[in-house]
């Protein structure tokens, strides 16, 4: 199939791609570059499960057409963990018990992530406002609030 | 957060999940991350009318498209039928279309795109029917039948069914005619609750692989490896020894993923192929081909003395179900068995029945018929409260179920939580000291209350616990983890039966070539009946480990005692222990045999006890265990638009014993949170034959910002005698009493009584204005 | 997705005129913008351009300023994030920022523009009564070259603007609002980031008691935003009191056209309208009240 080169950095490392012109930064992430920890809920924009960051902003992988992503930096789920550390994000969610299914998990992840580099002691409300976007039908969102906080809080103590 | 703990993570520690680092990572593999060598990629054809017969298809123009690889119609399909409670269900539409949007074709390409376009090329010649839009039309002498062949359907319970009725079930106790008379005040009414999609964030989808043998394994986004393989192997006519079905990882179901949905499409299409066949619906798809929570319409009347003792309870339902019976049986059976609710109502009679309708199939769905019959009747206990100038909590209190009552019917309760519940939300909640907001202003506040009762059960369930050279252990229980957590809980329960820490124990995955059968994860029964099982092979694991370290010490095994890290020694004698690899290299090597225990069995309880209450057309003859709970629920009613909104909630679940206390509060959250959805905004909208808002731009859950922070959630522990450990279920009781206690608090805030779900803020508006108009 | 097969133009220009040109030279295509709507209803395949004129590498339509006289212009490429903390709004201008605010949710946000936006007009979308409270005017540029269109002109009907084949929307310009005058916008939502049930967009100033400017539009409600200048202009210079509120909320329900959707009925709509009208200007009010 024919379809135009893109070049893009994913999760730190330079990819060169051929694409399809219609197909979606999802699309792209999990069937050509085995990425599939964005997912593929509502395929609108509705859902959140595909929130991938683009220029360090998160954004819906299945409304992003690719070849609009030409030059793009692009972190996925798969890119916040350090080598083996997990980012405080990740293992705040994993101390709050906040994963239940896990399918929302990987776009919540990214939402949060991005919210947490600029929220430094962020309230339940802003919180709420950050992830509003992200939907989960599994945990009622209490302990997802708890691990924002926890993770918050834990940045904190290391840079006091 | 979690806790360190002397036995390593068992029962009682809230330890994260095995696979929280997967999941984390983005590394899980749900079914739509799976692929296969030499893959196809399917894609379903849908029916655009609602009832017709299949005079033929038109496949030409898309066999014609470059990559696709196979088509097949109704006509390329067996004709078995399949159906939990009914078999009335072929793999796909096979004759005759019986809801807009059901599968009528698929096909199989190199991708998943070429499949669709190839999809959106094929044609139906259908001779429409008339369609049978509402349950009150399919019960018409004249009305179409839906299924011609209802009689000779093969049923698995003595259903009481004819014309488009599904199945009629009663169960009564006592004299309800005769009770009337004697009560001081009666409140009847009508109630209706709509449809409720699960929206599980993953959709549906499997994947099927033949092999050389013709036999095929099956992956599927499922609640149960058994009934895929049930479902797949009745509606192909597969001999079950020639289908494996596993599981990938599961973006949640809910009741949804339960039942068959596209399993049967991919296994015929591997079979016709020769290759691995992927199919994943997307949300559209998913949302008119799947399942859906019943719209029941409920007419409900309690009568009580003037002292607030609760004398008679009369419930009659109709359920809507759909095109097919799936579950709807069973939910309606079952809402009927809780209609009477946690209370001692010694005149009950309850009475409903299940129509087909040429929609969609309606099915289970956390709650199976309960939360929509507890609306009705958690509403009506406020309402007699009122009319009897009594606190709704002291009524419920006055007159609920105490330890060593049953339950409607006759079953057994063994441990009954209710008042340690109720006393726990209500001091948690400072029941009567929070007075009702009547300040100026365009809010107004209420706060409501709601008891429920749930059961944990049923059916067949098996352990297998095996220890492995070095003494470590393996558990293999077929139950699937869909997100609830049941890998860790029960890992956790093997851990603590067998004194060794959660990390000695690997957890199989659900197999049906090599797990015991477990019926699957719904009706709140893995904590329970699975964990049951486990705790029963660990104990067989214990005898055999102590007839070995008898010999190795020389001593008999009554006088030892399993030690934490895996070991076992003499009472009373610190030093003189062996350990679980010495007992299980000689096991393996010397004499015994490798040591493996097996545990299996079918919940056992009778449902309805024939001496004291008739039971006609009930679809289980045995249910489970009881488990019970309250919920106080504070609402703000914005008075000018009407929307109603949670501000704050206490949920007081008994589990009996929570084996892993975050994830319990994981499902109290979860589920009040869904019922809360329920409550105020979620409804799936019929136009005549065509479901107006599948998707999820146009269906609407609760977000973050719709939902309160100050949801707290309350652990009550009132053993279960034959739990493991004491603990039964908590999956749906969660969500039960929601929309009840909601629907009190909005009663309590701006004087209305909402009789219909959901309690958008358009019915709220309305009541209100009817109600000042009135005043 | 892709229909396999097709082979979809696609172009990345790096000015209006650029773009305008490719517009004209395929009928078929399309301008991409946030893609927020567009993508989804291409995966829905809803729509099948021929080509994509993407327009995100035309820098000229990502500027936001504030000009001269105190108008605000913002690029037609601006996203909803930036919108919702522009600092060249002023006053009663940030009726425009608390509707951009209340857009879906932070990702979608994120890759919405408000050209993209207003050209597709949602009625259910929340910048268009905003604009139309704001009299603001519409700037496009297209084969016949550039023009700009009053917002109450350009929402035409349900998915109808006044763009002509082959026009852009280049900017949005909002005349200055009064000093001390306040912009408040009002979504009755099923939850949160939903598309409005109905919307209030409202500007008012007052001096003391008296009104000096009151604008006001309910979206969401109809095919355009419903908005009653003459009867603003008639409370205007007077002191507010509740029956001319009344009159206004009254005679705005009147002019509704709503529909029956799954968000609301048309007669719900007609009933909560002018209740939020009236409480839409009550909070405005006691807002100015406690900070003069």
């Amino acid at each position: 199939m024919s379809g135009l080169s893109v070049a893009m950095t994913v999760n730190g490392q330079d990819r060169s791609l051929d694409v399809p012109v219609t197909q979606t930064l999802l699309e792209t992430l999990r069937d050509q570059l085995a990425l599939t920890g964005a997912k593929r809920g509502c395929n609108q924009g509705v859902c959140g499960a595909c929130t991938v960051m683009v220029d360090g902003k998160p954004v819906r992988g299945c409304l992003s057409l690719t070849v609009n992503c030409d030059g793009a930096e692009v972190t996925t789920v798969e890119g916040l963990a350090d080598g083996g550390a997990l980012s405080g994000i990740q293992q705040a969610m994993a101390d709050t018990n906040a994963v239940q299914c896990g399918f929302c998990t990987p776009g919540m992840l990214v939402s949060a992530f991005a919210f947490l580099r600029e929220a430094k002691t962020p309230s339940v409300e802003e919180i709420q406002y950050a992830l509003s976007g992200n939907l989960c039908r599994c945990s009622g969102y209490r302990k997802i609030i708890d691990a924002v906080q926890l993770a918050a809080d834990r940045s904190a103590e290391v840079s006091s | 957060m979690n806790e360190a703990n002397p036995f390593g993570g068992g029962v009682g520690t809230s330890i994260a999940r095995p696979d929280i680092r997967e999941k984390l990572t983005g590394r899980a593999r749900y079914i739509a991350d799976l692929s296969r060598p030499d893959m196809l990629h399917a894609a379903i054809v849908q029916s655009p009318v609602a009832h017709a017969r299949i005079k033929g298809y038109e496949t030409t123009a898309a066999r014609a498209v470059p990559g696709v690889a196979a088509v097949l119609t109704g006509e390329d399909f067996p004709d078995g039928r399949m159906g939990a409670f009914i078999k009335d269900e072929h793999a796909i539409a096979k004759g005759k279309v019986r809801y807009l949007g059901e599968p009528v074709a698929v096909v199989a390409a190199e991708s998943e795109a070429i499949a669709r376009h190839a999809a959106r090329l094929i044609e139906v010649d259908l001779e429409e029917l008339p369609p049978v839009l509402t349950p009150e039309e399919a019960l018409k002498e004249d009305s179409p039948a839906i299924h011609e062949g209802l009689e000779d359907y093969i049923k698995v319970f003595p259903a009481i069914c004819n014309g488009n009725v599904a199945s009629e079930t009663e169960i009564g106790e006592g004299d309800v005619e005769a009770a009337w008379a004697g009560c001081d005040v009666v409140v009847e009414d009508e109630y209706e609750t709509a449809p409720q999609a699960h929206l599980s964030i993953e959709p549906c989808g499997a994947l099927a692989e033949i092999d050389e043998a013709g036999r095929v394994t099956l992956w599927s986004a499922n609640q149960s490896v058994f009934r895929v393989q049930a479902n797949v192997c009745e509606s192909l006519k597969l001999p079950m020894s020639k289908l494996r079905c596993l599981t990938p990882k599961i973006g949640a179901g809910f009741g949804n993923k339960m039942e068959p949905h596209v399993q049967p499409l991919v296994v015929q299409l591997a079979i016709a192929t020769g290759r691995p066949v992927k199919l994943i619906l997307n949300r559209v798809e998913d949302f008119e081909t799947v399942r859906h929570r019943h719209p029941f319409k409920i007419r409900c009347k309690t009568g009580a003395t003037k002292d607030g003792t609760l004398v008679a309870r009369e419930v009659e339902v109709l359920l809507d179900g759909g095109a097919y019976g799936d579950d709807s049986p069973g939910v309606l059976g079952y809402s009927l068995l809780m209609a009477r609710g946690p209370y001692r109502i010694p005149n009950a009679r309850c009475h409903g029945r299940l129509v087909y309708t040429n929609k969609m199939r309606f099915g289970a769905f956390r709650g199976f018929g309960n939360p929509q019959v507890a609306f009705a009747g958690e509403t009506q206990i406020d309402e007699i409260a009122e009319k009897l100038g009594m606190d709704p909590l002291e009524l419920r209190l006055k007159n609920m179920l105490r330890p060593g009552d049953r339950w409607f019917g006759g079953g057994e309760v063994a441990s009954n939580g209710l008042a340690e519940c109720a006393a726990q939300a209500r001091r948690a909640a400072r029941w009567g000291e929070a007075a009702t907001d009547r300040s100026p202003g365009t809010v107004r506040r209420g706060r409501g209350i709601a008891f429920a009762a749930h059961i944990s059960g049923l059916l067949g369930t098996g352990a297998i616990v095996r220890l492995l050279e070095d003494g470590s252990v393996v558990l293999n229980t077929g139950a699937v983890d869909i997100g609830q957590g049941s890998d860790t809980v029960l890992t956790q329960i093997c851990a603590s039966a067998l004194k060794v820490p959660v990390e000695q124990v690997a957890l199989a995955s659900p197999d049906t070539d090599g797990s015991p059968y477990n019926w699957g994860t719904t009706a709140s029964r893995v904590t329970y009946t699975t964990g049951r099982s486990v705790v029963a092979a660990a104990k067989k694991v214990e005898d055999a480990i102590k007839s070995h370290a008898g010999e190795i010490l020389e001593c008999a095994p009554h006088d030892l005692e399993l030690r934490d890290g895996g070991k076992v020694g003499v009472k009373g004698v610190p030093d003189k222990e062996v350990s679980f690899i010495d007992v299980s290299l000689r096991a393996h090597w010397a004499a015994g045999g490798p040591i493996v225990a097996n545990d299996s069995w079918v919940f056992n309880q009778p449902s309805v006890d024939p001496k004291r209450a008739v039971a006609r057309g009930l679809p289980f003859p045995q249910i489970g265990v009881y488990s019970f709970g309250c919920v106080i629920a504070d609402v703000a009613v914005d008075t000018v638009t009407g929307k109603a909104e949670v501000t704050e909630a206490w949920s007081a679940m008994d589990v009996g014993r929570a084996i892993n206390p975050a994830s319990v509060e994981g499902q109290i959250e979860g589920g009040f949170v869904q019922g809360m959805g329920f409550a105020l905004m979620e409804e799936l909208v019929w136009d005549g034959p065509r479901l107006v808002n599948p998707s999820m731009m146009d269906y609407k859950a609760p977000t973050f910002r719709d939902t309160p922070y100050a949801l707290h959630s309350i652990i009550v522990e009132e053993p279960e005698p034959d739990g493991p450990f004491g603990a039964k279920g908590v999956g749906e009781i969660g969500l039960v009493p929601v929309p009840a206690a909601i629907a009190n608090a909005i009663r309590n805030a701006v004087g209305i009584r909402p009789r219909k779900l959901p309690m958008t803020p358009e019915r709220n508006l309305r009541s209100m204005l009817e109600a000042d108009d009135a005043a | 997705m892709t229909e396999p097969g097709i082979d979809v133009a696609f172009h990345r220009p790096r000015t209006v005129e650029e773009a305008v040109a490719l517009l004209r030279g395929d009928d078929g295509a399309m301008c991409l913008a946030g893609g927020a709507t567009l993508v989804a209803m291409m995966n829905a395949a809803l729509v099948e351009p021929s080509g994509l004129v993407s327009l995100s590498g035309v820098d000229a339509l990502r500027n936001a300023e504030r000009l001269q006289d105190g108008s605000a212009r913002i690029g037609a490429m601006r996203k909803h994030c930036e919108t919702a903390e522009e600092t060249v709004l002023e006053n009663g201008q940030c009726v425009l920022r608390e509707a951009a605010r209340q857009i879906a949710n932070m990702p979608v946000r994120n890759m919405g523009t408000i050209g993209g936006s207003i050209a597709f007009f949602d009625p259910a979308a929340d910048y268009p009564p905003a604009l139309v409270a704001a009299d603001a005017v519409v700037e496009i540029s297209g084969p016949d070259g550039e023009r700009t269109v009053p917002a109450a002109e350009f929402f035409v009907g349900w998915y109808e603007t006044a763009l002509g084949p082959g026009d852009i929307v280049t900017a949005v310009r909002l005349p200055a609002a009064p000093k001390g005058s306040i912009g408040l916008f009002h979504k009755l939502a099923r939850v949160s980031g939903d598309f409005a049930t109905a919307s209030i967009a409202l500007i008012l100033a007052m001096s003391g008691e008296t009104v000096t400017h009151l604008a006001i539009a309910v979206g969401a409600c109809g095919p355009t935003p419903v908005r009653l200048p003459d009867i603003e202009a008639e409370l205007t210079g007077k002191v507010l009191d509740g029956a001319g509120i009344d009159r206004l909320a009254m005679t705005l329900a009147d002019k509704l056209d709503p529909i029956d959707d799954v968000r609301a009925s048309a007669e719900y709509r007609r009933l909560v309208a002018p209740r939020m009208v009236k409480r839409a200007i009550a909070e405005a009010a006691a807002t100015l009240r406690g900070v003069a």
